[in-house]
């Protein structure tokens, strides 16, 4: 516990569980190791998400919270701005330094003061309202754009799939 | 105790009489690190921060967390208002806290009480197929049943009117700054106190005003950035031991050591209640641990807890055949090699007298090493006969006097030996072509004994520990 990384996950860890955000839960897979976390996001409302749990795992780096963590659902997942193999691509989780796309603004990247808890929502946020102007799963995104309904038959599938029916 | 609940947070607050008093902490906390303000910095765009954080941040990327805006450390000022804004609430905190779970407890019915503004919706799949990550979660009474030693029990509470409330039951007094608090507050408060005595019923301003350090005070004078680029890795690392710390390590560690030294340094520079030089060194001692050259040792997938024992037996199942396999032919022929040893025990001893080359003697203890250390006389015959001679004489005097029988063969054999050593098989037929050689050769139990290969005595020795060299050996060169 001696690190800043892992008090300040510590002190997340404690802010999650004491006073959960609706739709999210989170927290270390053990309590030994600050740095793998488990998270289960719902499906937001009036989506097609609705209804599925979806979970994700985040890795944190050691220099948290000057870094961002990686997200990356455990599930199967059919999103524009999530890769095959389940990578969360969201301006959140981009440190501010590199712009890789180049289309994201500063406020809206990683900084010191973001914590699990905001990721977790921008990321619900992001299940509702998929981001198709740099889509990790570019199939995802056409589908998203042109064919609405198959879209929304296969991320039905999947909250089927998810939930064990 | 659970370790979780026995850290301090914002949200201690809610389900208490004082649930707006959340906000409130939360605004004396940092952005950063989640703690109160630690020697809090104002930026020049009036974000305020622990010196230590923002120095951090501005390191990382130079702009502020939370705008930013561009900026640099050394337009940091310190923000006495918030540092005493934090020192009065830390010292505020535990009567108030317990004063307001205690209303809240009195409160006959719970039904009342303010409702939790989030809550998980509580849809049966969640109960039934995630109960185990909703462990963490409880309610105020049970987190108070885990501050474990108070005995500020929820049913006590609940029972208890306020007529009946000793606001000194389940407290208890700091060993350094005798002030009252309770049980199980007294750990988190001794990693901070500061051996002044608080009054936690009506901390005044006066008191908590920073403080003259009564220790010696390292110089105030802050440290500078360096342009790491413009300093070779020579000068840099006289800088480091300049500054009185460790200097080994790659370039990019030493940057990020001495980056983090002058972060630890300057800060403590900023705070109102110094450190000593001997405990900032601790800190980098336990930076170096978690991030610096001690972090990188990533522990094994191997080690996981839920690591796939039968997938990962599956998955290298070839592998680990191979190994059983080559277990098993190494065990046969060795036992084949003890019978036949053991046959003429006696043989071999007398064999070994008269071959031994006395100045192969120390190579007989100290295999590896004779193998590693280059010879520095090689080539040098004259030197090499010096040196032979001695330890003829040496050897001659000490041990047995027919040691010394044939000390001029010696030389090739010496400089042959590591050679020989690394070809693996076909030593089988150098070991028949040339005896003697064999005679130090760990690698010769492997060979079927031949009456002119010398056994030593000694060298069943290191026989065992040898074997899966000679295999790997052995193997590479087959394949």
């Amino acid at each position: 516990m001696a690190n800043p990384a892992s008090k300040r996950l510590f002190k997340e860890y404690r802010g999650l569980s004491s006073d959960p955000p609706e739709g999210i839960t989170a927290g270390p897979v053990t309590e030994d190791d600050m740095f793998l976390w488990e998270a289960l996001i719902q499906g937001p409302e009036g989506t097609p998400f609705e209804g599925g749990i979806f979970p994700a795992e985040l890795k944190f780096p050691k220099d948290y919270p000057l870094a961002p963590p990686t997200m990356r659902f455990t599930c199967e997942m059919w999103h524009p701005n999530v890769y095959q193999n389940g990578t969360v691509c969201i301006s959140i989780l981009h440190p501010p330094g590199d712009d890789p796309n180049h289309y994201e603004h500063a406020s809206e990247r990683w900084s010191p003061i973001q914590s699990v808890e905001k990721i977790l929502i921008s990321v619900m946020s992001m299940l509702a309202e998929p981001n198709d102007e740099s889509p990790a799963n570019v199939d995802a995104a056409r589908m998203w754009r042109e064919r609405r309904k198959e879209y929304e038959r296969i991320v039905r599938g999947n909250v089927r799939k998810g939930l064990g029916l | 105790m659970s370790k979780l609940h026995a850290v301090e947070d914002p949200t201690d607050w809610l389900n208490t009489s004082l649930s707006c008093f959340e906000p409130l902490e939360a605004a004396l906390r940092c952005q950063v690190c989640k703690e109160f303000y630690d020697t809090p910095m104002i930026t020049t765009c009036s974000h305020t921060f622990c010196s230590l954080c923002i120095r951090r941040c501005f390191n990382s990327d130079g702009k502020c967390p939370t705008c930013r805006t561009s900026d640099q450390a050394d337009k940091l000022r310190r923000n006495w208002v918030v540092q005493e804004l934090v020192d009065t609430f830390k010292a505020a905190r535990p009567a108030a806290l317990k004063l307001a779970q205690t209303k809240a407890g009195s409160e006959d019915d719970e039904a009342e009480r303010p409702k939790r503004k989030r809550k998980l919706e509580d849809t049966d799949i969640e109960e039934d197929s995630f109960e185990d990550t909703r462990r963490p979660r409880r309610t105020r009474r049970s987190r108070s049943v885990a501050h474990g030693t108070s005995q500020e029990e929820p049913i006590e509470l609940d029972d208890s009117g306020d007529g009946d409330y000793d606001p000194e039951e389940g407290t208890t007094l700091c060993p350094i700054c005798k002030s009252r608090m309770k049980v199980g507050l007294v750990y988190a408060h001794l990693d901070l106190c500061d051996g002044k005595p608080v009054n936690n019923n009506g901390a005044t301003r006066a008191r908590t005003q920073p403080s003259k350090p009564k220790e010696p005070l390292p110089p105030a004078a802050r440290l500078p950035q360096l342009n790491y680029s413009l300093l070779k890795d020579n000068a840099l690392k006289k800088k480091l031991q300049d500054l009185g710390i460790a200097a080994h390590g790659s370039r990019a560690l030493i940057i990020r050591r001495h980056t983090e030294w002058v972060n630890l340094w300057n800060s403590n520079c900023d705070s109102s209640r110094p450190r000593t030089k001997r405990e900032l060194l601790r800190e980098l001692d336990s930076w170096e641990r978690s991030q610096g050259a001690g972090a990188s040792t990533v522990p094994s997938a191997v080690m996981k807890k839920d690591f796939d024992g039968e997938g990962w037996a599956a998955s290298n199942k070839d592998q680990f055949d191979e190994l059983i396999a080559n277990a098993r032919r190494n065990r046969a022929r060795k036992e084949a090699k003890t019978e036949e040893r053991e046959e003429k025990p006696n043989e071999d001893q007398i064999d070994s007298m008269p071959t031994h080359q006395p100045e192969q003697a120390p190579s007989i203890s100290t295999p590896v090493r004779h193998d590693e250390i280059p010879n520095p006389y090689e080539g040098n015959e004259k030197a090499l006969s010096i040196v032979r001679e001695k330890v003829d004489e040496a050897n001659s005097h000490g041990r047995r006097l027919r040691s010394s029988g044939q000390p001029i063969p010696a030389p090739p054999r010496d400089e042959e030996r590591p050679g020989s050593i690394n070809e693996g098989p076909p030593l089988d037929e150098e070991v028949d072509a040339n005896p003697p050689i064999s005679s130090q050769q760990p690698s010769s139990q492997f060979v079927p004994i031949s009456p002119n290969v010398d056994m030593s005595r000694k060298a069943h020795m290191f026989r065992l520990p040898e074997d899966p060299i000679i295999d790997t050996d052995g193997g590479t060169s087959v394949s």
